[in-house]
Order: C-alpha cells, then structure tokens, then sequence
C-alpha cells in the first residue's frame, strides 16, 4: 500500500476527514492529505479528471444525487469486492446502495445519511397550545398551526427550493422520480398527492417565504419568525452555530404522515466516498483502507458527528452513547434515538443522470402551482414532460 | 440644407440617447456590486429595497472573506494578474507575427491555412478542456502557470484582427525598409509594429480579458495555492451557503485591475478596434 495519499472534499466534511486522517496516520503511519474546496468547484474538477483519466486523487467525497452521473462516467473504481471481503454490505443503511451501484459493480463507500426530523420551536408551541406529540398527520400539523399569532410563520416554504420540500415528502411516501429503465415517474399519483400537500400548506397562509441558507433565514429562525423546520439530522449542528441565542428553545418530531399510521422516514442529503479507477493499485488499496477506517468504523463515526452532526450510514455507530443521550440545544430531547429509527426505514431512492432537471421543472411548475396558475396534478404532469422532453427519456 | 442638418440633429440626439442607455444598463450591475460589499449580507438580500447607497461593512465583509481557510483571495488577484500580464505579451508577440505572414507574405496553402485557424474559434472552450487537460498532464504541466498560459497563446481572434491590421501597412513601407538593408525581423518589428500602436494595445486589452475570464480550464488544472480570481470566488460558494457579501467583496476588488488596464489602454482601444475594418 502506498505510504502517502490525498483526498478531496468540501466544507465540514472535508474537515471531518482532516480529523480521521490524523488518528489514521497515527496508526498506521500512512499520510493522508485532505484538501477543501468549493462543493461546484469540486464537481467539475473531479468529474474532468474521470473524463480524462488523470489528475484525480486517490479518493474523493460524492453526494447522492451527483453519483449516478459519475459512475456513468466508466471512471470509477468498483470496489465491490473490497466491501464483501470485510463483509461491509449489511453493516450500512439499505436505502444507501441505490445510487451507488450498477449492474456490474459498486463504486463507493456510503459515509452519512440525513434522517428527516420536523425542527420545531418548543416555545413558541407551548406559548400557543400546541402539543407536538399529537401531531400525527400533515393535516393535523396545519390545523395545529393556525393557532400560531399573526406574524409567526408555520413553517418555510422557500421559492427557490420548492424541489427540497417536495423530494423529502415524495421519499417519505416511497416514491420514485424514475422507473428501473429510467422513464420519469415525477408525475405519479405519490407525487400529485405531494404537490396536493404542499398547496393544502401553503394555502393554510401559515408559511412564509424566506430563501434558505441566508442571513435573513437564520435571523427567522433565531427570532421566531419561523416555528418549524425539516430537515436531515446534520441541521441540529447548523442551529447550533448559527441560532446559538436559541438553546433549549428547539424540539424534533418524526415527520407527519400523510394518513394516520403513513410512513414517517425519509431522507435528505448524504455523501459516500469513491476511488477513481485510474489510481494507481497501491494508492487504491490505501485509500479503500482510509474510507474503511473513516466510514466504517464506530469510533470515526460517532467522533464526527459529535464534531459535526454528520449522521453515519454505518449502523453499528448507532449503538454507541452518543445517540441515547439528552441534547441539551434539544431542550434534553434525545433526538438521537428517534433519528436512527427514521434511519433504519429510510425508503431507497433512485437518483439518475437527469436529477437536476427534475429539481429545475419542479421548482418551476410548482411556483406556477402556488400562483393557481395550474392543479397539483397538472403541475408534477408538466414538470415530468419538461424532464422528458430535455433528457430524452420516456413517462413512465 | 436646413432640412438635413435638423434631420442630424434628430439622428444625433437618438444616437447619444441609445448611448446613454447602454451606458446606464451596462454600468447599473457594477454600481451594485460595488454598493452591495459595502452592506452586510441581509441588508443587499432583502426582497423589499434595493439599497442606492454603500454602507460601512466594507471592512467587515472583507475580513471575513480573508479568513476564510479554503480560499485565498489576495494572492488569487496576483496569480489572475501574473498569468493574464505573461500570456497577454506572450500572445500579443504570437498573434502580430502570424498576423504580418498572413497580411504579406505569399506561401502555397495560405488561405486554407488561415481559415483553419479561423476555425477552430467555433470549438467552444468546455469542448477542449478534457483533450487539453490530457495534454498538460502529459506534458507534466498540471498545476502549473503554464498550463493556463499557453493553450490559447495563439488566438485565432487575435491573429484574424492583426492580419486585418497589417493589410492597412502600405506595402511601399516595408519595400523602402527591406531596400535600406533591413531585416525581414526589422521590417516586421522596427516599421510595422510602431504603425499598429492602437491595434496592438486593442489587443492587448482583449487576450487580457479573455485570460482574466477563463474559469474551466484554471478550474480543472490548478491548485488551490495558484487559483484565479474566477475559481477563488466560486469557491465562496458552499454545499449549503452561499456567502454572497464576500463574493461581492471579491467581484469589486477583481474589477480594479481591469478598470486600471481600460484607463491605461481606452485611449488606443478604439482606434485600433475601428482599423481592422478599413483597408487600403
């Protein structure tokens, strides 16, 4: 195995393997070099040098949505045998292998998931006689939120991310954006029923509209302008850095189902790590040896998400302490347990070459749903010939 | 008479009335760059106002930008400025020379030739970016000034617009030149090149913008420690967050050294932009 490898990776995960790589090198004396980028800037660079053949390092982090483009490629390294010798198959959330694999192989290592919860301010719920532990629907969920004052809003429904909204409730119902022969299914009746939904909220005029990720975002949810969040696990860490000022004011529930009894898990966000094919075989070994030490281990995963609430795909992480424990930010909620309850049933979810088309058409024609230009279903119809049309693919 | 100098009036006012326009239009989104770094992020992000006035957190923007660890913006604004200066001289020399053989000298193939070159302006830069890259790599220039120096040395743009530029050069110039002994080297670069000031300072300005905007190429080749401006700033943008005061810090800030080149060169640019077009 080579002695010295790099590895590429962005914001808090890039991080995140700084800190595994200096335990790494302490063991084994192999060093490993991680270096951070831009998330844009790490796509295209990485992607350029599948294309060529050249220039990629020895393993680099891949998100779910972009790994069905990257394995197309042909680039990367099917490590499929590698994941049966240490017998790794069985040990990760199930849900994660979809995007990761084709017919003839598996090409990455899944490092974390992001089991939805509903974020929801215990202040401003006690303050107005709402009781979250009813909440068992989202039609409950609304009428409960019409007690909320003047000025509070329910819950955010962002223009510029309709699609964030739309893909964790289509998941949470077990749906599919496209078939086994890749024909896009966004318009099916799992999907009107989502479109359904989100109208029902929106129309409850509760929400309100603010673009996420900005400054104004985090002041909304700091001052209370915003009283319920959903979100993968990882958010608790951002609320934490961000809202600091809010500390014990938050609170998580499973998300609502759409039928009493529905489903309650799903999923948003979530990395895996790869190896290019044309690394070199010691350098390839090595780095497999690397992922395996950071992803695949209960000691990396818990010491990373203690750091970052990076939540692990690695199941045996999820018997250690740190996910019965009281989250003072939580009020001395243990959320933890209820996070990797909503792990263990995370619906899969195929992602494809054409996923970001489908995140453009449904922002688009869910905005002219919102404005009553168009009906839920003719809305998620419109979006999945609009996908069809640009990538070439059939309606299911 | 009268008629047609109130008829050129009309024309005249529309003339400077579209001018002005283009003028407002073309500056607006610059004014607001410049006025948005001076404000704190949800200031310029609200949806309500558009702020007119630049604010006090200048300072406070760009501290933040500077301590950002996955970018290092000072020393990009060195690196855009190091690679853009070598290769717009290196070019300027390439591009003058290729322009004099195609204006003067008579060689089998000439035309063809030319309009290979011409050509290839239609291959579109994400087109070349892979066989380029390979390229560099085997060349082993990967992460290196020249990588990004030396694909586009030669530019077809710039070697169209100075063979246009050299067909202006009466021919009797050079002929009196090569009689009293000189060079074809002397001819091309004591007598031809003085004539061209305005031409080769159009040019000058245009291969530095075209390096200054490259973004995929320097993307894919270079390292953090050697990053242009473009790929600094696109590094700004998070998986989440996008950090738009200190993009807009750093949009102003990679204005001043083009806006420094314009003043420098705008006295020549036109000049040599309107030459290409007229011919003797």
């Amino acid at each position: 195995m080579a002695d010295k490898i790099n590895a590429w990776g962005w914001d808090v995960a890039a991080k995140s393997l700084e800190i595994t790589a200096t335990d790494y090198e302490d063991k084994t004396g192999a060093a490993v070099s991680v270096s951070q980028m831009g998330q844009g800037n790490m796509n295209d660079k990485f992607k350029s040098s599948l294309l060529s053949g050249s220039g990629a390092p020895a393993c680099a982090m891949m998100e779910d949505p972009s790994a069905p483009a990257w394995v197309n490629t042909d680039g990367l390294h099917d490590v499929s045998g590698w994941i049966e010798e240490a017998g790794l198959k069985d040990k990760f959330v199930s849900g994660k292998w979809t995007p990761l694999q084709d017919e003839d192989g598996i090409y990455g290592l899944p490092w974390d998931i992001g089991p939805v919860g509903l974020f929801y301010r215990r202040d401003l719920f006690q303050q107005n006689g709402i009781d979250p532990t009813t909440i068992e629907t989202w039609d409950q969920f609304i009428e409960e939120g019409q007690k909320l004052p003047e000025g509070t809003g329910l819950l955010n429904i962002p223009s510029n991310d309709y699609d964030g909204l739309w893909r964790m409730q289509f998941r949470q119902l077990g749906g599919q954006p496209f078939t086994e022969d890749g024909h896009v299914n966004i318009h099916s009746e799992k999907s009107v029923r989502v479109a359904q939904m989100l109208k029902r909220l929106y129309n409850s005029g509760a929400t309100v509209d603010k673009p996420p990720w900005t400054k104004s975002w985090f002041t909304a949810l700091g001052d209370g302008a915003i009283a319920s969040l959903m979100s993968g696990a990882w958010m608790l860490g951002t609320l934490k850095a961000e809202v600091s000022n809010t500390k014990g004011k938050w609170g998580v529930i499973k998300p609502p189902a759409f039928a009493s009894g529905g489903p309650r898990a799903t999923n948003s966000g979530g990395s895996n790590m790869t190896i290019a094919k044309q690394v070199s075989n010691a350098k390839a070994r090595r780095a497999w040896d690397f992922m395996k030490f950071s992803l695949a281990t209960e000691e990396m995963q818990t010491k990373i998400y203690n750091e970052y609430g990076i939540f692990p795909a690695y199941k045996p992480a999820y018997n250690s302490d740190v996910f019965s424990t009281e989250i003072p930010f939580l009020g001395g909620q243990k959320a933890g347990e209820l996070f990797t309850e909503v792990a263990e049933n995370i619906p899969g979810y195929r992602y494809t070459t054409a996923t970001s088309e489908v995140t453009r058409a449904i922002n688009t024609h869910l905005g002219r749903m919102f404005d009553d230009k168009v009906t839920p279903a003719k809305a998620v119809m419109n979006a999945a010939e609009q996908v069809a049309k640009r990538t070439d693919r059939e309606l299911a | 008479m009268h008629e047609t100098t109130r008829r050129s009036g009309v024309w005249k006012f529309v003339t400077y009335a579209f001018i002005l326009l283009m003028a407002v239009v073309t500056i607006v989104p610059l004014y607001w760059v410049l006025v948005a770094s001076t404000l704190p992020e949800e200031v310029f992000l609200s949806s309500t106002s558009l702020p007119l006035f630049p604010g006090d957190a200048f300072f406070e923007n760009f501290r933040a930008l500077q301590a950002r660890e996955s970018v290092n913006f000072i020393r990009s604004i060195g690196n855009s400025v190091l690679i853009a200066s070598v290769y717009t001289l290196l070019s300027v020399l390439l591009c003058s020379m290729a322009g004099f053989a195609f204006a003067k000298y008579e060689f089998r193939f000439k035309e063809p030739i030319f309009y290979t070159i011409l050509a290839t302006l239609v291959l579109p830069i994400q087109l070349l970016v892979i066989p380029l890259f390979l390229l560099m790599s085997q060349l082993g220039l990967m992460n290196s000034y020249w990588a990004i120096i030396l694909p586009w040395a030669a530019n077809p743009v710039g070697i169209f617009l100075m063979r246009q530029n050299m067909k202006s050069v009466p021919d009797t110039l050079l002929e009196s030149a090569r009689m009293d002994g000189a060079t074809e080297f002397q001819v091309f670069y004591k007598v031809v090149l003085p004539t061209l000031k305005s031409a080769l300072a159009a040019l000058a300005t245009i291969l530095f913008l075209f390096q200054w905007n490259l973004f995929l190429f320097p993307l894919v080749v270079l390292e953090s420690d050697k990053y242009t401006i473009p790929v600094a700033i696109n590094q700004l943008v998070g998986a989440q967050r996008v950090y738009y005061d200190q993009i807009m810090v750093a949009a102003g800030l990679s204005i001043i050294p083009i806006f420094l080149l314009f003043l420098f060169l705008q006295q020549y640019f036109v000049k040599g932009i309107i030459g290409g077009s007229i011919k003797e």
